[in-house]
C-alpha cells in the first residue's frame, strides 16, 4: 500500500478533530467577517420594512431545538425589527416536535428585551395538530382553530386579535419551517387566500424554496445561518439603536465559514489522493 | 352498504372543498368552513393513533425482552413524564420565576439531545465527503464544482475571495437549482393531483383497507 492509498484510509477521528477543533476557534475568538446581503433576504426586509405601525403579521415556529441554531436568530431579527417598528406579531406553532415551546422561548425572550407587551403588541396561539387542515381553517376563523392562546386566555380576549378574524386582517405570514410546513404555507394559504408569504429554512431545504419564490409565491426567503446573518445585518444598519444586541447567527457564520474550509480542504484533497492512486493502478 | 356508505361519504367530503372553492356563495363556504374544522379534528385523531400504536409496540418489545426492550421502556418512561407534565401542568414561565416542568424538561433535556444529534453530522458530512465524494464521471465531476461553489459562495469568506463567487451561487441557486426543483414539485403535484382525483370519484379507496 503506497503513501497515496495510506492517506485515503486516515482515521475518521482525525477529521471529527480537524473539524471540533476548526468549530472551536472561531467560537473562542470570533473572526467578524463581513456579511453580505442577498436579495432574497434583502425582499423580506424590505416588505416588513415597507409595513405601518400597527399592522399584524403571523408568525409560525414551524422548527424543533435541532433547527434552532439556524431558525432562532431569523426570529430574534424578524421580532426586533416588528417591535421596534410596532409591528403587531401573532405567533404560533403547526410542528410538533417543540414548536409550542420555540415560539415560547423566542416571543418571551425578545419582548423582554424591547419591552413589547403581551397580548398588546404580541400574541403566542400556540400549537394545532393537523398542518393543512389548521392553515386551511384559519383562513376563515382563526378562533375556531386557535380558541385560547398558548395560556388559555380566549382568542376575542387577547386585545390585540381583536378584528383579526383571518389571514385577511394580516399583512405577512412568516413561517421558520424545518419540514414541509413552509411549503404548505406558500402553496395553501398564498395559493387560496393570498397573503404574502415569507419563510426562513435550513440551509439544506432552502434549494426548494428558490422555486417559489422566482415563482412570486413566495416574497423572500431567509436560507440557513446565512440567511439569519443577513437578516441580523440589515435590521443593525436599519435600526443602529439595536446594535450590541445578540447576533448568534452572524459570530455561527464564523463557524461555517472555517468548517466549510475545512470540508473544501478534505474534498480536494481526497480527490487528490484518489486520482493518484487510480494513475498508479493504471500504470 | 358497508363499502357503498364510506365511499359516498369520502366522494362527497373531497368533492365539497372543491365545490365551494369554486362556488363561494355563503350557504356553500359555511358548510365548507364546518369541514374545515372537522378535519382538524380528525387529523388530531391520527396523533393519537401514533401515541396508541407507539405504545403497543413498545409495551410488547418489553413484555418480551426482545433486542433494544430497555429503549423501549426509556420511550414509555418519558412518553408517561411528558405527559402528564403536559396533561396537567402548564408551560413556559411561572410568574414567580422559573420554568413549568415541561418547559424545563424541554428546555434541559430533550433540546440539547435533539441538538446534539444535529451537530453530530458536521462532523460525518467532513468524514463523508472525504471518502465519497469522488470525480468518478463528468457528472459527479460537474455534481462536485457545484457544491464547491455554493459552499464557497454562501460564506462570507467567498465574498472576500471575490464579489462574484457569491453572485456565482446565488445564480446556481435561482437557475439551474430552480429549474430541477420546479420539475420535481410539478411533477410530485401532477401525482398527488392525480391521485385525489381517483379518491375523488371512489377508484382509489385506502379508507376501506385496500385500494
Amino acid at each position: 500500500m503506497n503513501w497515496a492509498n495510506r492517506l485515503l484510509l486516515v482515521d475518521r477521528r482525525i477529521i471529527f478533530l480537524m473539524v471540533f477543533v476548526g468549530a472551536l476557534i472561531p467560537i473562542i475568538r470570533p473572526i467578524g467577517l463581513a456579511v453580505q446581503i442577498s436579495p432574497p433576504v434583502e425582499a423580506v426586509f424590505d416588505y416588513v420594512e415597507g409595513l405601518r405601525p400597527g399592522d399584524t403579521i403571523l408568525l409560525s415556529f414551524d422548527y424543533g431545538p435541532a433547527d434552532g441554531p439556524e431558525l432562532d436568530p431569523m426570529a430574534n431579527s424578524i421580532l426586533r425589527h416588528c417591535y421596534r417598528k410596532g409591528i403587531k406579531v401573532i405567533g404560533m406553532s403547526l410542528f410538533p416536535l417543540g414548536g409550542v415551546e420555540m415560539g415560547i422561548a423566542r416571543l418571551n425572550e425578545l419582548s423582554t428585551e424591547l419591552n413589547a407587551q403581551g397580548g398588546t403588541d404580541w400574541a403566542n396561539l400556540g400549537y394545532k395538530d393537523g398542518g393543512q387542515a389548521a392553515m386551511k381553517a384559519m383562513g376563515e376563523d382563526i378562533a375556531a382553530v386557535f380558541p385560547t392562546d398558548v395560556n388559555g386566555v380566549a382568542y376575542g380576549a387577547i386585545p390585540m386579535t381583536r378584528g383579526i378574524r383571518s389571514y385577511r386582517d394580516m399583512k405577512l405570514a412568516v413561517s421558520l419551517a424545518t419540514s414541509v410546513l413552509g411549503e404548505w404555507w406558500i402553496n395553501l394559504v398564498n395559493a387560496q387566500f393570498g397573503i404574502p408569504v415569507a419563510v426562513g429554512t435550513t440551509a439544506v431545504s432552502a434549494p426548494r424554496y428558490y422555486a417559489y419564490m422566482e415563482a412570486k409565491q413566495a416574497i423572500g426567503i431567509l436560507g440557513g445561518m446565512k440567511g439569519a446573518s443577513e437578516y441580523e445585518e440589515l435590521v443593525e444598519r436599519a435600526y443602529p439603536d439595536l446594535k450590541g444586541l445578540s447576533r448568534t447567527a452572524t459570530m455561527g457564520m464564523d463557524v461555517q465559514s472555517i468548517v466549510h474550509i475545512i470540508i473544501i480542504f478534505f474534498i480536494l484533497f481526497g480527490n487528490a489522493m484518489f486520482l493518484l492512486t487510480r494513475r498508479t493502478r493504471e500504470a | 352498504m358497508k363499502r357503498q356508505i364510506p365511499i359516498l361519504l369520502a366522494i362527497g367530503a373531497s368533492l365539497y372543498p372543491v365545490i365551494a372553492f369554486f362556488v363561494p356563495t355563503r350557504g356553500v363556504t359555511r358548510f365548507n368552513q364546518t369541514l374545515d374544522e372537522w378535519m382538524v379534528i380528525i387529523a388530531s385523531f391520527a396523533l393519537l393513533l401514533g401515541i396508541v400504536s407507539m405504545i403497543q409496540v413498545n409495551l410488547a418489545k418489553v413484555h418480551r425482552r426482545s433486542s433494544g426492550w430497555l429503549y423501549g421502556l426509556i420511550v414509555l418512561v418519558t412518553f408517561a413524564i411528558m405527559a402528564t407534565f403536559g396533561l396537567f401542568g402548564r408551560q413556559g414561565a411561572r410568574p414567580e420565576g422559573g420554568l413549568y416542568p415541561f418547559t424545563w424538561v424541554f428546555q434541559f433535556a430533550f433540546s440539547p439531545l435533539q441538538s446534539t444529534m444535529f451537530s453530530v453530522l458536521a462532523f460525518y458530512v467532513a468524514s463523508a465527503s472525504y471518502r465519497a465524494f469522488r470525480v468518478r464521471n463528468v457528472e459527479a465531476t460537474l455534481l462536485l464544482i457545484g457544491a464547491l461553489i455554493i459552499m464557497i459562495g454562501r460564506i462570507p469568506l467567498g465574498q472576500s475571495i471575490h464579489p462574484i463567487v457569491p453572485q456565482i451561487a446565488e445564480w446556481i441557486m435561482k437557475v439551474p437549482n430552480t429549474a430541477a426543483q420546479r420539475g420535481v414539485i410539478i411533477g410530485a403535484a401532477l401525482g398527488a393531483a392525480a391521485m385525489s382525483i381517483r379518491v375523488m370519484v371512489g377508484i382509489e379507496r385506502p379508507y376501506l383497507g385496500k385500494s
